[in-house]
């Protein structure tokens, strides 16, 4: 549940902390714009090291690497698009080199051109062998893909070559359970947990395969020692909040649910799963005035969602207000409808 | 062979004794109302750890019927659905007999536009007739029902009141009536009555919808499909994998009016029964005691249908405002098999659904003002069947407590599913669920070695095979066999069995509401052969009873309006009842 978005961002964070060291490169050279670059890159100002990257490449186009200096403090301040191209014009005139080629397929993955990304990946191992860093990318690219027989293949390939990445145990665990393979989804967060031994999203995962194992204690307890481990953090997540609320209204505990539902609202004010969690708990504890607020906020945030409209449609009902509920029960069914109608007619041929 | 259906029991030869000194008895009263919402005060034993004892007899009595699913390399999504069987007394002996539902050969490809067709008796559909020994033998061809097309589902119903029951066998392309001649044999009648239909049907059920005393028909359809050759699941070698369901458009039912003179006319869009569904299985009872049945349709991946009779001919579908549309959660799931009874014995119908892996089934508690509220997990059903697949279902009192039980046969639709979730299995084994009073709890595991037999299982109907007091069941499996299980259920439960009769309503008194009241309290019931999945089930109403040896009354309602009511009726017997004249002063029990 709300995984996928927050594992893009996990990717972010990993990826920009290795980017820091990237300067070291850029520093041989000795023009003076490159030389401020430098300077303005170590001192965490991008977008001063961007401009002044750029105006050292004008000066002498091609001739040094500023444009990946560039690129890479574009991607500190997450304009992917302008980073792309500056590696493209950098790739133009240097096409064998394997660092542009990388980075590129990095920026493309956080654009989410993942078939591009993929491309590109395949042009720079041909130059030089990825790294358990790179081959997590390549994971991830196939995870949008929904391509999860590949995404497995390539983030255990990754784990092989870096047994101590955790970001990539942890992606090769929600791969692993995206394919309902849930034994081995287990053996990586535990790896996960091995490397890191109070890694929050890890004891939440295991919760969700305990959930899928029909152990609602164990994953009860799971989620809560999830949110004990990361109760000092400053980047709290509402996902174990919002998996233990979850958990709790389906075992009809709806009263004891409402608290962790609040607490995942309050973390994530724009995620509308949790405020139709939360409105759910609210109505199955009867306090419709709450329900109604929480649903009609999760409506504004997701108006396509059709398991909103139908617990708006039983709130309404519950107040006597019929015509809204009417209307809302209406508009579940159309909703329904469109989803279904929304595969392809005709699925690729082989 | 001399061999009597599994041991029969010293109960069993004194039921049909019992049968043959009351089928004339008619008790006549009227006034009370009935399902009148009471909740029941039990005294009914209630250990949760009781199983139940169901034996594998099918080679012993003589049943060798083998379903032919004509799996193909191109996944045509027929192969994997079928089928369905029914228990019925065709004869009039007293003892039920099994028809069983069989498929066609299927050519890889075959060509669009197709209707396959049986070219053999290895798909012919089967009739086995159960001997005085309890022992059958397969009179398909005496009876002339060796079928014609891909069979998919049965339906049983004596729709010209002659005392006889009629087919109707739905299949892929087209569906068949078969007539009751009362000597053994049946004629298709189809092209006569105008009820062959089109498309893919699957479910079916007979239900007087006028009240007009003959049983009209509604016929289920799946899908507007044809044999294209369409590539779903993963692109490699062995991973192509039936195509869901929301890849294709839903399907109009088809709904037949019984014009009394042996032919029918479809009226699904006059009576607002038109609305297109994907439609697997139907069931039927009065849900909010208006004195008319109404209909539920399990829909496959998309909102359940209710429609509601409004009692002027004309039907309202209601799913989403009774809240049976949808799961808890607003989800749709996979609808397969459905059953329409008072699990909880408030004297209103609720309805159990079946559905695919990771949905888990839906158990909507009616909640006596139209509307329902989704139990599966206060109930225990969820937890035990998130991980399950499940198709044919029944509400039965297994162990004669007094309290409706769940048997449940399993399988996933996909044979590729191990590949894609190695978790979850194509074959499973059945789920039986007893119910406890205060929810379900599975007894599988200790109720038989059937219960550890993974079957890639569709259809079931129950019914008293022996006349024992204990339901048994018949179970069908796709491209597999069917298996009859006898139910040994040790207890020394006190039970009824009610075989209703009508004159001014349909002479098999589908419809017809039974409420029975002991000291230990009230249970209740539809007079229905139509439910679970492709399959129609013993048409006699079956009460357990527990410790008591009495009912203290037996109130039917039944579907002309009468109200009948019998006192002090003995228990451990069969009882046929005759809908009585109605009294000058009946008057319909509208609620």
């Amino acid at each position: 549940m709300c995984e996928s978005s927050r594992d893009r961002s996990g990717i972010l964070c990993k990826a920009v902390m290795l980017l820091l060291f990237v300067p070291s490169i850029c520093a041989q050279q000795t023009d003076s714009d490159y030389a401020q670059g430098v300077a303005a890159f170590r001192a965490g100002d991008y977008a001063a090291a961007a401009d002044l990257f750029a105006k050292a490449d004008v000066a002498a186009p091609g001739t040094t690497d500023a444009l990946i200096c560039q690129a890479k403090s574009l991607i500190h301040l997450q304009n992917f698009s302008s980073s792309e191209g500056a590696l493209r014009r950098y790739i133009a005139l240097h096409l064998d080199s394997d660092e542009a080629l990388y980075l590129l397929g990095f920026v493309l993955h956080r654009e989410n051109k993942v078939r591009e990304s993929l491309e590109i990946y395949t042009k720079a191992a041909m130059l030089k062998t990825p790294t358990g860093e790179d081959l997590k990318i390549v994971g991830l690219d196939y995870v949008i893909l929904n391509d999860y027989a590949n995404a497995i293949k390539w983030l255990e390939k990754a784990v092989e070559l870096d047994p101590k990445n955790k970001d990539a145990w942890y992606y090769l665990g929600r791969a692993y359970y995206s394919r309902s393979l849930l034994p081995e989804s287990r053996r990586a967060f535990l790896t996960v947990l091995d490397l890191d031994p109070r890694d929050a999203r890890a004891e939440n995962n295991l919760g969700l395969i305990l959930e899928s194992e029909a152990k609602p204690d164990e994953a009860l307890e799971a989620y809560r020692k999830a949110i004990d481990w990361q109760a000092g953090s400053a980047h709290r997540s509402e996902q174990p909040y919002l998996n233990l609320g979850n958990l709790l209204l389906e075992l009809d505990r709806a009263g004891e649910a409402v608290a962790s539902l609040e607490k995942a609202v309050e973390l994530a004010v724009n995620n509308a799963s949790c405020h139709l969690k939360l409105g759910t708990a609210y109505l199955r504890a009867n306090r419709l005035p709450e329900a109604q607020r929480e649903l009609e906020n999760a409506e504004r945030l997701e108006p396509e969602n059709a398991a909103i409209h139908y617990q708006l449609a039983r709130l309404y009902k519950q107040v006597h207000q019929m015509d809204k509920a009417k209307s809302e029960f209406q508009r579940t069914e159309e909703l329904q409808s469109r989803a279904a109608r929304s595969r392809p007619p005709d699925p690729p041929q082989p | 062979m001399k061999h009597s259906f599994g041991n029969l029991s010293k109960g069993g030869k004194a039921a049909l004794l019992v049968f043959a000194v009351l089928c004339a008895s008619v008790f006549l009263a009227s006034g009370s109302s009935i399902g009148s919402p009471e909740q029941s005060q039990t005294t009914r034993a209630a250990d949760s750890a009781t199983p139940g004892r169901f034996v594998d007899v099918t080679q012993r009595l003589g049943i060798h019927f083998q379903h032919q699913a004509s799996h193909t390399s191109r996944k045509y999504l027929p192969e994997t659905m079928g089928s369905g069987v029914a228990l019925f007394d065709y004869d009039n002996d007293g003892r039920l007999d099994i028809f069983i539902v069989n498929g066609a050969p299927l050519g890889d490809p075959t060509p669009k536009g197709a209707i396959p067709q049986k070219t053999g008796p290895k798909y012919w559909n089967r009739l086995y007739h159960q001997k005085t020994d309890g022992t059958f033998e397969d009179v398909t061809e005496k009876a002339g029902l060796q079928g014609t097309g891909y069979g998919m589902g049965v339906a049983v119903g004596d729709y010209d009141n002659d005392g006889y029951e009629d087919l109707y066998v739905t299949a892929y392309g087209g569906n068949k009536l078969y007539h009751n001649n009362g000597d053994g044999t049946f004629s298709d009648v189809t092209a006569k009555a105008g009820v062959g239909g089109s498309g893919w049907s699957t479910s079916a059920a007979w239900v007087d919808l006028d009240g007009d005393g003959f049983l009209d028909l509604v016929v289920l359809r799946y899908l507007e499909w044809d044999f294209d050759d369409i590539w779903c699941g993963e692109h490699k070698e062995g991973y192509r994998a039936y195509c869901h369901p929301d890849y294709f458009k839903p399907a109009r039912p088809l709904v037949y009016h019984n014009n009394g003179d042996g032919t029918f006319t479809e009226v699904s869009e006059k009576l607002g029964l038109s609305k297109p569904a994907k439609g697997l299985g139907v069931a039927l009872a009065d849900y909010d005691h208006d004195g008319h049945i109404d209909l539920f349709f399990a829909n496959d991946s998309m909102v359940e249908y209710l429609y509601h009779n409004k009692g002027d001919g004309s039907f309202e579908e209601v799913g989403l405002v009774s809240e049976v549309a949808v799961d808890i959660d607003g989800r749709t799931y996979a609808g397969m098999g459905v059953d329409f009874a008072d699990y909880n014995n408030d004297g209103w119908p609720d309805i159990v659904v079946t559905d695919l892996a990771n949905q888990r089934y839906a158990l909507y508690q009616n909640n006596g003002d139209g509307t329902f509220t989704y139990v599966s997990t206060q109930s225990g059903l969820a937890r035990m069947t998130l991980a399950h697949s499940g198709w044919g279902v029944r509400l039965f009192d297994f162990d004669n407590d007094g309290w409706k039980d769940l048997l449940i046969v399993q399988g996933h639709d996909l044979d590729t599913i191990e590949l894609t979730n190695p978790n979850l299995r194509y074959r499973e084994p059945m789920l039986l669920a007893r119910n406890t009073g205060k929810g379900f709890v599975d007894v599988s595991q200790s109720s038989g070695e059937v219960f550890r037999q993974s079957w890639v299982a569709r259809g079931l109907a129950i019914g008293d095979l022996d006349n024992d007091g204990r339901l048994d069941a018949v179970v069908t499996t796709n491209d597999g066999p069917a298996y009859v299980l006898h139910n040994e259920t040790p207890s020394a439960n006190h039970w009824l069995l009610l075989k209703l009769v009508g004159h001014k309503s349909n002479r098999d008194a589908i419809g017809a509401s039974v409420k029975l009241v002991t000291a230990s309290g009230p249970q209740f019931a539809t007079v229905s052969t139509a439910s679970s999945y492709l399959s129609s089930g013993d048409k006699r109403v079956h009460f357990g009873i527990g410790k008591e040896n009495s009912a203290a009354s037996i109130e039917i309602l039944w579907p002309s309006g009468i109200v009948q009511t019998l006192k002090s009726i003995s228990a451990d017997q069969i009882l046929q009842i005759d809908e009585p004249v109605a009294p000058a002063n009946a008057k319909p029990a509208v609620k």
